[in-house]
């Protein structure tokens, strides 16, 4: 990965975080989906543990086969996502990088990165007896409309409730306001330094960004993650300003759509600096760039904002939303193509790719390659055909003058 | 006594075509699961329910990837090869990841229109009351806009009736099998489930009235055999149920979403619809498919497998369904600890060879016993 500084300050970051989590014995802790308003947790003061993230580290850190397999011995299928295959393992075994994750106190997820995500946080509710809280954001298929925002409105309020019953005191409003905005300043820094990789040489891939998105994930709200934004923003736009790329030539600037392949990580850095390729942009990445404007509600009440920031996820949209918003990435990160990961384990990503990277390309007449993968699960991936894939990928696009 | 319904389901999309050609309502094609038929059906639509289908996929395989359950896979291949022609209109339900995308690759691919039916998952009343407001008046402005008849009060509240009345037909077809197991086939029960898919709900309702009767008047059979409860998202391949009556084991009961968990839903009210339509989502039986934690299908399960005096349950599952695999490993732990023997069959609609289902549906029966002569 690209050498920046403020890696170190990230993995420090990081470490303390898990820290704090499996031993704070004042705090609660609570798991939640990687989609979850995290804020109203926040603002009650319990530690937010995110199973998501954590299964990404296990299976970055190649734990993540034994894990699943222990989850598949238990019953569940390979058939069901391998993030949450990951988590059951890790429950069952206390195994990954932090030796397991601390026992939620309640659990809180949102469907606005799946439907699955309910059946997982069920099956860990019933498991560890713990209350489940569900904020409903259906998906966007004709854009967002002011019944979306009421409802989910409705449903942070809600939410309110159930974090002052479950802690027994009343819902910190005041506080609510002072996380959503440093939430909010979190997400622009972060938007702010996925764009600076509109620089040519781009001074950072989205490879770097799948390693620097976990504070945002798991942080955002917090003083912290805006600091440590702050400061890898300042030396990224320092590269940007310096011409600085990331690899040493760049011949090709790709879009990444879908979840990374955690545990090839090196293997595509390799990979795309042998090639000549920068991934520039991944749909993923931006899905933490926080509130993005839309034509079809304007707020400036803060909670309204926030539901329309977890309502507008990319894989929350319909197809055309999603078609013209590709366009517009390849149009303005001046990319040669795009490259769509078909992941096994993320239905809302996937399922309807091949149509997605037909009408892409006939509207932008960029070519884009489909690799057949996992996000977590080694045991589904070929090195051969992913490497055929993206040669013949490669071939096809027009290299930068 | 089963001819009617093994004639209409033998090629199913001919039964479409014809009565489509004798009424002259649109058709609709209605994807799993949990659409109010009622609401297409008043509005003038001939509503169709398409739970997949058998067949190999080869058109298909070029949008839907292999790890998408054979539901969609096999719906999309219908489409993509014509079979569905008849078809004006698609009624989606927002019931998984994949059926909410799949609702997209169609109003990319095709002309026809879709409406979505948006179940709302959350737990909060009000909110959730509000939300399913503006989606039944949404479903409503779609379904007119394809069969050009608003939905009169009236409408409403008949098709609201007969709908009703065939549900509670088959619920009484579920209760004549538990108390008398083996008054039908196992493949011709079935059949008559799946001729509901596909006929006009009034050719529909008298033969189900008349087979109720016929059945109470059939004498229970003598002797025990292996009872068992199946749980799934659909009971296909519908061909595979004859295994149950080649092993000579009895299903005494079900948990499908297209078996007991639609027939279990009580006439639509609609007087006030939200409330109505709230009631037929999440009241009668759980689904893994709709989140509703005060209905808890372990329970659930447990108690419907002992009314049925069941020796064992078995998962009747279709690969890729991931609502559906995430419950089992808790449901069979659960079972067991109540003594209840539990398995997992795993298959796709395109099974073909019944031989391996069956040898797995025999080890289970001669495990659990349950042989009494």
């Amino acid at each position: 990965m690209t050498q920046l500084a403020a890696f170190k300050k990230m993995k420090e970051l990081m470490t303390l975080y898990y820290i704090e989590a499996k031993t704070s014995t004042a705090k609660p802790v609570a798991w939640l989906t990687s989609g979850a308003p995290v804020e109203f947790v926040h603002a009650m003061d319990v530690i937010p543990v995110y199973p998501e993230n954590y299964a990404a580290m296990c299976a970055a850190s190649h734990q993540s086969v034994a894990l699943m397999e222990a989850a598949e011995a238990a019953g569940f299928s390979q058939d069901i996502c391998a993030y949450a295959r990951t988590d059951f393992g890790q429950d069952l075994l206390r195994g990954g990088p932090a030796g397991g994750l601390p026992p939620p106190r309640f659990l809180v997820c949102s469907t606005n990165i799946c439907k699955t995500v309910i059946k997982w946080y069920e099956a860990v509710a019933r498991k560890h007896n713990a209350p489940l809280f569900l904020v409903d954001t259906p998906f966007l298929h004709d854009g967002l409309s002011r019944e979306l925002v009421d409802y989910t409105v409705a449903q942070f309020h809600d939410l309110e409730r159930f974090l002052s019953d479950q802690l027994k005191r009343p819902f910190d409003r005041d506080r609510l306001l002072e996380v959503i905005r440093m939430s909010q300043d979190a997400t622009g820094l972060w938007r702010k330094i996925l764009d600076l990789a509109k620089t040519m040489p781009a001074p950072l891939t989205s490879l770097d960004a799948f390693i620097h998105v976990a504070p945002i994930v798991t942080l955002r709200g917090t003083r912290p993650c805006v600091d440590y934004y702050q400061l890898l923003y300042e030396e990224v736009a320092e590269r940007a300003a310096r011409n600085i790329g990331a690899i040493p030539v760049e011949r090709y600037r790709v879009l990444w759509d879908n979840l990374p392949i955690w545990f090839k990580m090196r293997y595509f850095e390799k990979l795309f600096e042998e090639r000549k390729c920068a991934l520039v942009t991944a749909t993923y990445a931006n899905s933490w760039g926080g509130i993005t404007a839309t034509q079809d509600v304007q707020t400036s009440d803060s909670i309204e904002a926030l539901a329309v920031s977890y309502l507008n996820i990319y894989i929350n949209f319909g197809f055309e939303e999603r078609i013209r918003y590709l366009a517009r990435l390849i149009d303005e990160f001046a990319l040669t193509g795009f490259i769509m990961h078909s992941n096994r384990s993320c239905k809302p990503y996937s399922v309807g790719m091949y149509c997605l990277r037909e009408e892409v390309s006939k509207l932008t007449g960029k070519p884009g390659v489909i690799i057949e993968a996992d996000q977590n699960d080694p045991r589904v991936f070929s090195d051969t055909q992913v490497e055929t894939r993206l040669d013949a990928f490669l071939e096809s696009m027009t290299p930068l003058p | 006594m089963f001819a009617a319904f093994h004639e209409s389901i033998s090629d199913p999309f001919a039964t479409v075509q014809k009565h489509h050609d004798r009424l002259g309502r649109p058709v609709i094609g209605v994807v799993p699961a949990y659409f109010p038929l009622e609401l297409i059906h008043a509005a003038g639509g001939y509503p169709v329910q398409l739970w997949g289908a058998g067949g190999s996929i080869e058109h298909a395989d070029a949008c839907l990837q292999s790890y998408c359950c054979s539901v969609s896979r096999s719906l999309l291949e219908l489409e993509m090869r014509g079979v569905t022609g008849m078809v004006a209109a698609y009624a989606f339900t927002s019931l998984c990841d994949t059926l909410v995308n799949l609702r997209e690759v169609y109003r990319r691919r095709f002309d026809k229109p879709t409406v979505e039916f948006s179940i709302p998952a959350s737990q909060g009343r009000e909110a959730r009351k509000a939300y399913l407001s503006t989606v039944i008046e949404s479903v409503l402005k779609g379904l007119e806009a394809v069969t050009g008849r608003a939905v009169s009060g009236e409408a409403m509240r008949s098709s609201a009736a007969l709908y009703g009345r065939i549900r509670f037909l088959q619920r009484e077809i579920y209760r004549v099998r538990r108390q008398k197991p083996g008054v039908a086939k196992n493949g011709d029960f079935y059949a008559v489930l799946k001729a509901g898919f596909f006929l006009p709900p009034e050719d529909y309702e008298p033969l189900l009235d008349r087979l109720v009767a016929e059945l109470e008047a059939l004498p229970p059979r003598k002797g025990r055999r292996p009872r068992l409860v199946l749980s799934g998202m659909v009971f296909e391949p519908v061909g595979a149920f004859a295994v149950f009556d080649d092993v000579q084991a009895d299903v005494v009961d079900d948990d499908f979403a297209n078996g007991w968990r639609s027939a279990a839903k009580g006439a639509l009210q609609v007087d006030d619809l939200a409330a109505g339509i709230t009631d037929y989502v999440y009241n009668g039986a759980p689904c893994c498919c709709i989140y509703h934690p005060e209905s808890d299908r372990h329970a659930y399960l447990v108690e419907k497998a002992k009314a049925a005096d069941a020796d064992g349950v078995l998962f009747w599952s279709i690969r890729f369904c991931e609502p559906d695999a995430f419950d089992r490993p808790q449901l069979s732990e659960r079972l067991k600890q109540e003594g209840i023997p539990a398995v997992t069959l795993e298959m796709d609609l395109a099974t073909g060879n019944f031989e391996p289902i069956k040898t797995r549906v025999e080890a289970f029966c001669e495990m659990i016993g349950g042989l009494e002569v």
